[in-house]
Formats: C-alpha cells, sequence, structure tokens
C-alpha cells in the first residue's frame, strides 16, 4: 500500500513540477514543426514562451520557426509577416540577455532571410548586420559552430558576386564541423542544428 | 500519517485533473466578419491552446478552472485579451481589430518622395542618389530625375512644380541648411554641398509638407544622417577629377567618420571642349565629419562640413566686345548638433542648432563684390504618442541671418548693403490613424519675422485613404510663407517687404506591389504677394513692390519597376506642368524662362553578373524653354528647342573592395540650349542681337578608382559612387 502512495505521489510530484510540462509542450511543439505544420508549432512555442517567461528556448524557436519557414516562402506579404514575428520573438529575449551567442545567430539568420527574399534592396543595407551579427555571436562563444558556420556560409553565397577566395572560408567550414562534434548543448532543447546545412556545403568546397 | 486521508487527497486531486478538462471553442473574424486563420488561441499562462484553421474556427481543452484570461493573437491585429469562464467558452466568436501600427497600414504620401530605410515606400533607394547615370554623386542631380522637378542645366539647383530654386528648403536632421549649394556664378551650373555619403535616408517634398518646415515656399528636401557607422573602414579615391579619403571608426556607444576630398577639375576641362575660357580651373578642398553618440533613450549627432572653392573664368557677354571675368573665391563652414530621444512615457524630444557660414569673394573684371552670411537655427520639438490612434506634435523654431555685402567698382562706386533677419515660429500638429485604411494630420505655423514686421499663420491639412491593399488616395492642403530672397531683402528699408506666399492643393494616388510603384500626382498652386521691381537689374534705387502673383497647375507621374527583367531597375518619370507668374520686372504674366511644359527622365540600371558590373543609362528629355526676345512685341514669346540628354555610367568590381568607375554625361554629345541673352541695346539696323545660354561644356566624364579597406571583406564604395 505505502510502496503505491509513494509511486503516485512520486507521479503527482513531477507532474506538478513544471519541467515535464515544460518538456511536454516542448516536445509537442517539435513534433508539429517535424509535421511541417509551421503556424501550429509557432503558436505552441508562443503560448509556451506567455507562460515560461525565464527560458529563451521558447521565443528563440519561434524566431527560428517562422525565420526558416520564410526562406521558403513566396507570398511577399506572408513573408514579411514571418520575419517581423520572429524580430520580435528575438527582441524580447535579446532585452533580456545581450550576451547569448545563440540569439546573435538568430538575429543574422533573420537578417540573412531578408537579403534572400530581396537581394536587390536588401543585400547592401543586411550583409554588414549579418556579419555583424556573427562577429558578435563568434565574440560571445569562439566555438558555437553555428557561428562559425553561419559566418562561413553568408560569405560563401555571396561569393559569386563579391568574387572573395573561398579556400579560407571552405577552411572555417571544417573547423565548424569539428565544434559540431564536440558541441554539447546544455539542455535537451538548446539548439543544436546545423551540421546536416555544413556537411552540405562542405561537399561543395570539395568540388 | 494516515495513509487513507493521504491517499483521498491524492485522489481527489488527481481525479480534479483528469476531470476538469474544459474545452474552448469558437471562431476568430475580423472587423467585416471574415475568418481569420492562423490566429494562436490560448489560456494565458499555460500551454494550452491552438490555431485557428482555415475558417478560423478553433477548438481545444484546458484543465485550468474558473476565470482566465483568453488570449488571440494574429500579428497584423491589435491582441485580444479578455478574462472568460473557462467551462463557458463554447462557440463564441472572437473579432479582431485591426492593427493601426501595422506594416501595410495607410501613409499620408502626398507630396514626399521617400528614400530610405524607414520609408515604407521608398521612390528612390540610398543607392539610387550615387548609381544614377548622370548624377555624378551629386544628389541634386539624381533627384532631378524625379517627377516635378525641372532640369534648369545653367543653374543646378532644384526647381520644383513651378517655384524658383530659392523656394526650396534643405534640412539636415530636420534642422535647416543655409547654403545649400556650392558657390557658382552666372549661367555656370553649381551642385549640392553634401556628398550623399553620410546620408541614410531623404525625402524630398513637392508641396504641401509638415507645419514642421517653414520659410519654403515650394519644396522640402529632408537629408537624415546615419543613426550608426558600419564599422571600422578607410576609403579612397583616385579619380579623373581629385582625390578622396575617408576614414570611420566605430566605437561601443559613439562613432566617428571624417571624409575629406580634393576636386580639381583642370584635367577634364583639357580633355573636352568647353564653351567657356578658364583661367584657372574650379577647384575645391572640403572636409566632413559625423560624430554619433548613443545614449540609452537616444542620439547625440554633431555634423560639420568645411569647403573651400575657386574658379576663374571669362565669359563672352553680348553687351561687351571683351568677356566678362569672374575670379570667385567662397568658403563655407556648416555645423549641426541634434539630439534625439525619449522622456518619460511615449514622449520623444528632439532638439538642436545649426550654424552656417558663407563667405564670397568676386572679383568681375575690376570690381570687386565681396558678401558673407551668418545663419543659425535653433529648434526644439517634442512628440508625444496619446494613443494608438492619435500622436500630437509640437515645436518652436529660431532662425537668425544676418548678410553684408560690399560692392567696389575700384572707381567710382562703392557700396554696402546687408540686412538682418530674425524669425521665431512656433508650429503644432496631431497624427490621427481613423484606422489602418484613414489617417490625417492636421497643423499650423504660426512666425514672427522682426525684419518684415510681420506675423503670419499658415494652415496644414492632409488625409489618406487607403482602398486595397495597393492603392491609396492622399490629399494635401497647406499655406506657405517665404521671405523674399537676399537679393531683395539686402535693399530692405523700414520693413517695406512683406513674405512671399503660396497655396498647394495636391491630390496624389499611390499603388504599391512588391518591385513596382505607381504615383501619380495632379497639384495646383496658388502664388501671391510675390516681388516686383521697376528696374531692368535689382538695385538699390529700384522700387519694389508685394504686388506680384502667379500660378503653377500640373500632373506627375512615376512609375519603378524590378520585376520586369532580372536584375535591371528602371524608373520612369513624367512631368506636366502650366506656370504664369507676375513678378520680378515682367511687363505682364507670363511664362517664367526655367518652366518646360513637358518632362521626361528614364533611369535604367542593370547588373551584369559575369562581368561583376553595374551599367546605367539614363535619359532626361524636356521641351523648350520660354524667352524673352525684345524683337518681338509679345512678352516672353520666344521657345527654345527641346532639351535632351543621355547620361551613362559602369561601374566595375576589380576585387570585392576595389572598383573601377566611370561615366559620361550627354552621350550623345546634343547641342542643348538653356535660353538666350539678348543685347540691352539694339544695333545700327535696329535689332537686338543675341547670344544662346550653353552648358560650359557639352559633355562631362569622369573615370574613378575608389578602394575600401576594412575587416569586413564584402564592403565597398559602390554606394558612395
Amino acid at each position: 500500500m505505502t510502496k503505491i502512495i509513494t509511486v503516485i505521489t512520486l507521479f503527482i510530484c513531477s507532474l506538478l513540477s513544471a519541467q515535464p510540462q515544460f518538456e511536454q509542450g516542448m516536445g509537442k511543439a517539435f513534433q508539429l514543426w517535424g509535421e511541417g505544420k509551421t503556424t501550429e508549432a509557432s503558436a505552441m512555442f508562443e503560448r509556451i514562451a506567455a507562460a515560461e517567461k525565464t527560458s529563451w528556448l521558447p521565443n528563440y524557436y519561434v524566431a527560428l520557426v517562422n525565420t526558416t519557414a520564410a526562406f521558403s516562402e513566396k507570398d511577399r506579404t506572408k513573408l514579411e509577416l514571418m520575419l517581423t514575428k520572429a524580430q520580435d520573438a528575438l527582441d524580447t529575449e535579446m532585452i533580456k540577455d545581450q550576451n547569448n551567442s545563440e540569439l546573435y545567430v538568430m538575429q543574422a539568420l533573420i537578417y540573412t532571410a531578408w537579403v534572400v527574399a530581396d537581394p536587390m534592396t536588401n543585400g547592401q543595407k543586411y550583409s554588414i548586420k549579418v556579419m555583424e551579427a556573427y562577429a558578435k555571436a563568434k565574440a560571445l562563444d569562439p566555438n558555437n559552430p553555428r557561428a562559425v558556420f553561419g559566418e562561413a556560409d553568408y560569405q560563401l553565397g555571396g561569393a559569386k558576386w563579391t568574387g572573395v577566395d573561398t579556400k579560407p572560408l571552405c577552411v572555417e567550414v571544417d573547423k565548424a564541423i569539428e565544434l559540431f562534434a564536440t558541441f554539447k548543448p546544455e539542455t535537451p532543447f538548446s539548439p543544436k542544428w546545423g551540421l546536416e546545412r555544413a556537411l552540405e556545403v562542405q561537399k561543395g568546397c570539395k568540388k | 500519517m494516515n495513509t487513507k486521508l493521504l491517499f483521498t487527497a491524492v485522489f481527489l486531486f488527481l481525479s480534479s485533473i483528469i476531470f476538469a478538462q474544459n474545452t474552448i471553442s469558437g471562431k476568430v473574424v475580423d472587423e467585416k466578419g471574415k475568418p481569420v486563420p492562423g490566429a494562436n488561441i490560448y489560456i494565458d499562462g499555460t500551454y494550452d491552446g491552438a490555431t485557428s484553421s482555415e475558417t478560423g474556427e478553433f477548438s481545444f481543452e484546458t484543465t485550468a478552472t474558473g476565470n482566465q484570461y483568453l488570449v488571440v493573437s494574429f500579428l497584423i491585429y491589435e491582441t485580444f485579451k479578455k478574462e472568460i469562464e473557462v467551462n463557458n467558452f463554447k462557440n463564441q466568436i472572437v473579432k479582431l481589430k485591426e492593427s493601426v501600427n501595422a506594416l501595410d497600414a495607410v501613409v499620408i504620401t502626398a507630396g514626399t518622395l521617400e528614400s530610405g530605410d524607414k520609408a515604407r515606400v521608398s521612390v528612390l533607394k540610398p543607392l539610387d542618389i550615387v548609381t544614377t547615370a548622370g548624377s555624378a554623386g551629386n544628389i541634386i542631380a539624381a533627384l532631378q530625375t524625379l517627377p516635378g522637378t525641372q532640369t534648369v542645366g545653367e543653374d543646378g539647383r532644384l526647381f520644383v512644380r513651378g517655384g524658383e530654386a530659392s523656394e526650396t528648403q534643405t534640412f539636415v536632421d530636420g534642422i535647416r541648411v543655409a547654403q545649400p549649394y556650392g558657390a557658382t556664378t552666372n549661367n555656370v551650373p553649381t551642385r549640392g554641398r553634401f556628398s550623399p555619403f553620410l546620408f541614410s535616408g531623404i525625402a524630398f517634398s513637392t508641396g504641401g509638407y509638415s507645419a514642421e518646415y517653414g520659410e519654403a515656399l515650394s519644396s522640402v528636401l529632408l537629408l537624415n544622417t546615419q543613426d550608426e557607422a558600419d564599422y571600422n573602414k578607410t576609403d579612397m579615391g583616385l579619380m579623373s577629377v581629385g582625390l578622396l579619403f575617408g576614414n570611420t571608426q566605430k566605437w561601443a556607444k559613439s562613432s566617428l567618420s571624417v571624409n575629406t576630398a580634393y576636386i580639381n577639375l583642370a584635367p577634364y576641362q583639357a580633355v573636352i571642349p568647353q564653351n567657356v575660357e578658364w583661367n584657372n580651373p574650379y577647384q575645391s578642398l572640403s572636409g566632413e565629419t559625423v560624430y554619433r553618440y548613443h545614449f540609452t533613450n537616444g542620439i547625440f549627432k554633431l555634423y560639420a562640413s568645411f569647403n573651400s572653392e575657386k574658379f576663374d573664368l571669362n565669359q563672352k557677354n553680348i553687351n561687351f566686345e571683351e568677356p566678362i571675368r569672374t575670379d570667385l573665391n567662397n568658403n563655407n563652414f556648416y555645423l549641426n548638433t541634434s539630439y534625439k530621444g525619449s522622456i518619460g512615457t511615449g514622449w520623444q524630444l528632439t532638439t538642436g542648432l545649426s550654424y552656417g557660414y558663407s563667405k564670397n569673394k568676386i572679383k568681375f573684371n575690376l570690381s570687386d563684390l565681396d558678401n558673407d552670411e551668418n545663419a543659425a537655427q535653433l529648434k526644439l520639438k517634442l512628440r508625444k504618442n496619446v494613443s494608438e490612434h492619435f500622436k500630437l506634435s509640437f515645436g518652436a523654431d529660431y532662425f537668425i541671418t544676418k548678410f553684408n555685402e560690399n560692392f567696389d567698382d575700384n572707381d567710382a562706386i562703392s557700396a554696402t548693403n546687408g540686412y538682418d533677419s530674425n524669425i521665431a515660429a512656433f508650429y503644432t500638429e496631431g497624427d490621427i490613424l481613423f484606422s489602418k485604411n484613414l489617417a490625417a494630420k492636421v497643423g499650423f505655423r504660426l512666425s514672427n519675422n522682426s525684419l518684415l514686421d510681420e506675423t503670419t499663420i499658415t494652415p496644414r491639412a492632409s488625409i489618406a485613404y487607403k482602398v486595397s491593399k495597393t492603392s491609396q488616395f492622399s490629399f494635401a492642403y497647406g499655406d506657405f510663407t517665404q521671405t523674399p530672397v537676399v537679393d531683395y531683402i539686402k535693399y530692405s528699408k523700414y520693413h517695406q517687404f512683406e513674405s512671399e506666399k503660396a497655396s498647394h492643393y495636391i491630390l496624389n494616388y499611390q499603388f504599391t506591389r512588391h518591385g513596382q510603384t505607381f504615383r501619380a500626382e495632379a497639384y495646383y498652386k496658388d502664388y501671391s504677394n510675390l516681388v516686383k521691381y521697376d528696374t531692368r537689374d535689382i538695385q538699390y534705387n529700384s522700387v519694389f513692390n508685394n504686388n506680384g502673383s502667379g500660378y503653377a497647375k500640373g500632373l506627375d507621374l512615376f512609375w519603378r519597376d524590378s520585376n520586369l527583367y532580372k536584375n535591371l531597375e528602371y524608373w520612369i518619370s513624367y512631368s506636366y506642368i502650366d506656370s504664369e507668374r507676375d513678378y520680378k520686372n515682367f511687363r505682364t504674366t507670363a511664362t517664367p524662362n526655367f518652366i518646360a511644359n513637358h518632362s521626361l527622365s528614364i533611369v535604367t540600371k542593370y547588373f551584369i553578373t559575369d562581368w561583376k558590373s553595374q551599367i546605367g543609362f539614363t535619359n532626361s528629355f524636356s521641351t523648350g524653354r520660354p524667352y524673352d526676345n525684345p524683337n518681338e512685341t509679345q512678352f516672353m514669346n520666344g521657345k527654345t528647342k527641346a532639351y535632351n540628354s543621355l547620361s551613362f555610367n559602369w561601374a566595375y568590381l576589380l576585387t570585392t573592395q576595389k572598383i573601377l568607375y566611370f561615366s559620361v554625361s550627354n552621350l550623345l554629345g546634343t547641342q542643348n540650349i538653356f535660353g538666350y541673352d539678348y543685347a540691352r541695346t539694339p544695333d545700327a539696323a535696329g535689332v537686338y542681337n543675341r547670344q544662346a545660354v550653353l552648358p560650359t561644356a557639352d559633355r562631362f566624364f569622369f573615370v574613378g578608382f575608389f578602394w575600401t579597406i576594412s575587416q569586413n571583406k564584402n564592403d565597398n564604395q559602390l554606394k558612395n559612387l
């Protein structure tokens, strides 16, 4: 009897503590994202963000979900809405903590999406900001593989226009891949994306 | 411990979790009752929620009980938040209001052509100033490709909608620039003093502008310096007409940019045949600096420029056998400081002061004409966001101008003229956003001029209505006053002059879609109180009055498109104007000589990736301009032939940071004639002889090499060209 009660009590305790709820919610949101339901995933992350003001992760994912979706969005109005939402979510976290390397990587990604959407208008204006954001991210955490890779990837993307030497950039990509191997996310939901794309770019470098 | 009791308690608690699932359902609609898909509906503070479907419907379960806040959010709408009873919220309709601050909310566009980051609809992009063929880095020349402007080749300044060049005022960071143009003489065109280098936004208003700006009858040009420097860098330029050097340093909260230039037109004048005889080529040495400091709640900016210019030339004059020699030296200094920041809740404060000093030393043959002008402005502006629907701004201005001129023919005549003018002004304006589709701005300006001993009140009003996602109409009305130009008021005695006046009525239609902008604007301007005089030239014994009047009416069209063909951008401007005036020493009402009835500009830019090049063409065309032929009885009856100029530029990226730039104006070498100067007296046969007013040279060409040194390998000076 006592055993049963203990089990139940433990179960309840775990239910009552916020952690599993957070994990469940985040898990649900990732699941929606995985199914390609970006609007629903973003909404779920937004709800978690509204309830969990102490974690920067929900808003980070609101930004990431919307920014990555914006890269393939053709409708100009929707694209602007997505990037505005991403920027708003990021701004919320940036005010709380200006020393988080991942937030600057996110910022660079949002600017990159603006450039991709309209290179003629935004190229000149945002390129500088993209590079600044990556520089800041690297300064805060030199071993952040996303910062190292992102910076190189952005310049490689523009290489056909700017004619920069791609060799040192490819060296940076290699370095980022090594960093991905040793990178350990702080929590199960901390950002850990980027390796696949890096490997793809590495292939391009070897051609 | 009573285990049974604990068990019961736990069980009850558990069951409450299991059984207290309440269903929340309903439908999200907009103000017109149309479903809003994709809205986020949730119970505040919980994870429980849903996303509305294509039909706007939602349904979810929540474990929350009692009274809770239901939140419905969607970006372009005001967030809906309402206390509900969770067990009693089913099949409810939630109506969302469109946010008036949404990205695509209506903006008053009558009269204003904007460029820059903050502008929602950019007619010009920051890069355009420098990559427009024929502009040669001159802000003014790039603006002359926009509708509402006149090409007045022998002057170079901005002539807007039937207004004289002096009717346009230039402002840097909201503060007036007293001497915006370089020094020049009769029929030698000038350029804007400001390099496009340091400005991130430009708003060019061709009429109906805000009560914040006064002392301008026709137009205001608003230049805003960048809030932030890009990063540490050094720019160098080697040009066929001189040298450039620039450096930018950026720190945590502040940054400093310095640019210097030395211009000498000797090599150009040696290569291209000139229509005037140069004793000494045009030379200038200039420096500009911007310092910015970011406070927690605001930004302080200091802009200063110094410019020293000289040239010496001989110009033929129909009245004299020998050409007239003009030897000019000009020194100009301009300082502008401003602070912009937020105070309290929803208040925004802008304050600043400017000081301009210009000194000319001109020699016409043996005569000396020296003049100097000191001009200052103090400004304070406050803006309060009273609510999302109402913004109030008010402010005060104080202008001080001191002008002195000495003339000495080194023989018999010597004279001194000058004036001191103080103008105090106050303005207030309200921005009302009735809805996302309807906005209005109403205000007035009160101004007192001590030199004229005059107080004026000028109302301004504008309204904009958005008819669809892509189009909107705006209407603007305003009264404007301006002190008569220095040529008159330097002879002012006993407050004899009055301000000149104009009223603007503007109707604007704008269509915007991604990559495309179309604007059509019809306007009517009514001029009154214009200065008239009774002598051939303006002189100390002229009899002046303020009885002149005039009108200007017309239609401006603008089309810009970047969707037609990949990597191609182009715009087309067309202006039609009908304007007549009775002013100056006009015998009767007539169209002034700077007005061409039809003007057309076509600007193209094409980026060729394989060549790492951007090439551009600009063609400017305008119909003939009137001139007065004293051999005919009718006043101002002559008309010159049409004007046309085709310009070309080519920027080639040697490497990312090294650029080779080439440009040539009037590629076809069209022989343009701006007007005619007639002899004061007829010859023996009773005929007044004439001389054509020509460009100083038919073509201008430019070759330059630009190099940027910075850690960021992607930056270059393409934007500065």
